[in-house]
């Protein structure tokens, strides 16, 4: 029978940011983004994903990272943790932690889509033959992650799948523990792939111990124009995704 | 129009000592069963660690307990993974000859490339190098077939002059066909001469210009092999009983649990940005649909499930768009009991078949004349 997810969202959820739904969407143009991708080898695959949502076959651990020059809150960058995963048979992107450089846009970021986030210094640096990004918290390194030999794609090349965050939101006027479905529009300029290389990860402190990296992936980096649109879906963590999703304009 | 079984072997969880073995028992007993129904194919696929969705990783094996047990159906080795890593054109065609001399005759042998990730990277395959590897295996198979002493010195493989042995039955080969689901495969698959073995269900629309392309195109190709094989098949999900509702519910437990089953695979396309995989392979009309996660997957129209007049007029339909015979997923994970199955078949066999068979599977002809 298709895998559910059976991680025990009780112990994340005091830490999970309060969403209010509103019509906000954030549109970023010229956002480079780095996405890497490993193999995690864990025994209990159920386990690292809530039952509204399924593993994937083998899963797999996504470091998304953007750069924007500008935005209506100034430049900024954005590292996520994110894990391979499905509502029912659509493919999602569940988000473990993020740290972002811009403590105005993090709070938006929070407050509209529930990313949760946290301070950090984020470098991303593209050369012909690499691209490299660093992320330190508290001036420690928590990231090191890289793509080699990068070689021209296109944008159709690369996927986002749309990411699934943990949140709390107003339901009948009591804050509940909900999956916020965060969806995002990409306008490629160029899209470039490579050999992915990660040097360091501090998984604890991305949240998720179990998450270790065994067999690399795939690596690239993209620029492109990105609009992250508002809320339209949320569902009950506790419960498949096919039955505990509400439409957000139906509330 | 053909009409054939396609075989998953999945294996639902909790895995006991006998899953396994029941569900390739109970697939034999569908086998004979279509074999005396006039059922005209048997398909078996190949995948590999694709735990519960498919324990098929032996269909060469599997076929030839079909052959054993039935006299005329003839025996769909495919998809067969044109990739190195997996196996060497040579042991494709020793192999697949062994099963035509067993079968007497019935093997159609499917090529293919693997389109998951778990597969691909479980063998160490370079997916950038799947659409040439296939390209390479389909030009010698027929060769290795009909040629007395072989030799190769390609891109992918060389080898000095040897005997590949045995020979298959058929001459001067069996049938060759080439699964479908990426855009564009069509086309290859006509520019060389080669069956079109549809696997992804889509739309009418969509479904009638891959096939008129692939009509076009093949009239002018260069085949592979020593004749063209210009049929084209597609997939669809079987239920008929005499209570409409009855088919159309267990049809759906087994296209929705399908579907769920394929979806939890990773694609090479999603993880790997390559425009060698530019669609998901599974499902891919399904997987397309944006939106809510709670949304039931829709069902797609033309799907055969219901009462056999139901079955007939989504049959009819297909055939309009321009197909030669439907493959049938009737089971997967054992979601509806083995009684049922087989019950389904029988009265599909006795109410919808006759009214679209004109004759039995076509053997080999010789080049240019099909």
């Amino acid at each position: 029978m298709p895998l559910a997810g059976s991680l025990d969202i009780r112990p994340l959820v005091d830490g999970a940011p309060e969403v209010v739904l509103d019509e906000r969407e954030l549109k970023v143009d010229d956002v480079d983004i780095l996405q890497v991708l490993y193999e995690v080898r864990v025994a209990d695959r159920e386990a690292l994903v809530p039952p509204a949502l399924n593993p994937t076959i083998p899963p797999v651990i996504s470091f998304l990272v953007y750069r924007a020059k500008g935005s209506a809150f100034g430049p900024f960058a954005l590292a996520q943790l994110r894990l391979t995963a499905r509502s029912g048979v659509r493919p999602r992107a569940y988000l473990i932690s993020a740290r972002c450089d811009n403590p105005a846009l993090a709070e938006v970021l929070a407050g509209s889509w529930g990313f949760r986030i946290a301070p950090g210094e984020i470098s991303l640096r593209r050369f012909h033959d690499r691209v490299d990004c660093t992320v330190r918290e508290d001036g420690r390194s928590i990231l090191q992650v890289s793509l080699v030999d990068p070689v021209p794609v296109t944008g159709h090349d690369v996927q986002y799948p749309p990411g699934m965050h943990l949140a709390r939101v107003t339901r009948g006027g009591v804050l509940k523990p909900r999956i916020v479905q965060v969806d995002s529009e990409y306008v490629f300029r160029r899209a470039d792939r490579g050999r992915p290389e990660l040097s360091h990860f501090d998984l604890e402190a991305w949240g998720d111990a179990r998450l270790v990296p065994d067999i690399p992936v795939s690596a690239s980096f993209a620029a492109c124009d990105v609009t992250i649109a508002n809320v339209r879906y949320i569902c009950n963590p506790d419960i498949p995704a096919s039955e505990g999703t509400e439409k957000v304009s139906d509330a | 129009m053909e009409f054939g079984l396609f075989m998953e072997l999945s294996v639902p969880r909790p895995w006991t000592v006998d899953s396994e073995r029941l569900v390739y028992e109970n697939a034999l007993e569908q086998v004979r069963l279509a074999d005396e129904l006039g059922f005209d194919y048997v398909w078996a696929v190949e995948h590999h660690f694709l735990e519960e969705y498919s324990h098929c990783s032996g269909p060469d094996i599997f076929l030839s307990a079909c052959a054993a047990q039935t006299s005329r159906i003839r025996v769909g080795h495919g998809v067969i993974p044109c990739v190195p890593q997996y196996q060497s054109p040579i042991r494709v065609a020793e192999r697949a000859a062994v099963l035509d001399i067993i079968s007497g005759g019935r093997l159609e042998l499917g090529t293919g490339r693997s389109a998951t990730w778990p597969e691909l990277s479980g063998f160490g395959a370079d997916p950038d190098e799947t659409k040439k590897t296939w390209d390479e295996f389909v030009r010698v198979i027929p060769k290795m077939w009909m040629q007395e002493r072989f030799s190769w010195d390609g891109r992918m493989f060389s080898m000095p002059d040897r005997a590949i042995l045995p020979k298959p039955l058929q001459k001067p080969h069996p049938p060759m066909w080439v699964a479908v689901t990426s855009p564009g495969t069509e086309v290859d698959a006509a520019d060389r001469g080669l069956g079109c073995l549809g696997l992804s269900p889509g739309g009418f629309a969509d479904s009638e210009k891959k096939v008129q392309n692939y009509r076009k195109r093949i009239q002018v190709c260069d085949p592979v092999g020593a004749f063209v094989n210009d049929k084209v098949l597609t997939v669809n999900f079987l239920s008929c009983n005499e209570d409409g509702d009855l088919g159309r519910r267990n049809g759906l437990k087994v296209a929705s649990m399908f579907s769920y089953m394929a979806a939890q695979l990773l694609s090479a396309k999603e993880v790997l940005p390559t425009h060698s995989y530019p669609s998901e392979g599974l499902l891919p009309a399904l997987r397309r649909e944006s939106g809510s996660p709670g949304d039931a997957a829709k069902s797609f129209k033309g799907v055969t499930m219901g009462t056999p007049d139901d079955v007939a007029d989504a049959i009819a339909a297909w055939e309009n768009v321009g197909f030669d015979g439907i493959n049938f997923i009737h089971q997967f994970m054992e979601v509806v009991p083995q009684q049922y199955v087989l019950d389904s078949m029988r009265l599909f066999a006795e109410e919808v078949m006759p009214r679209f068979k004109t004759g039995t599977a076509a053997r080999p002809v010789a080049a240019g004349v099909a």
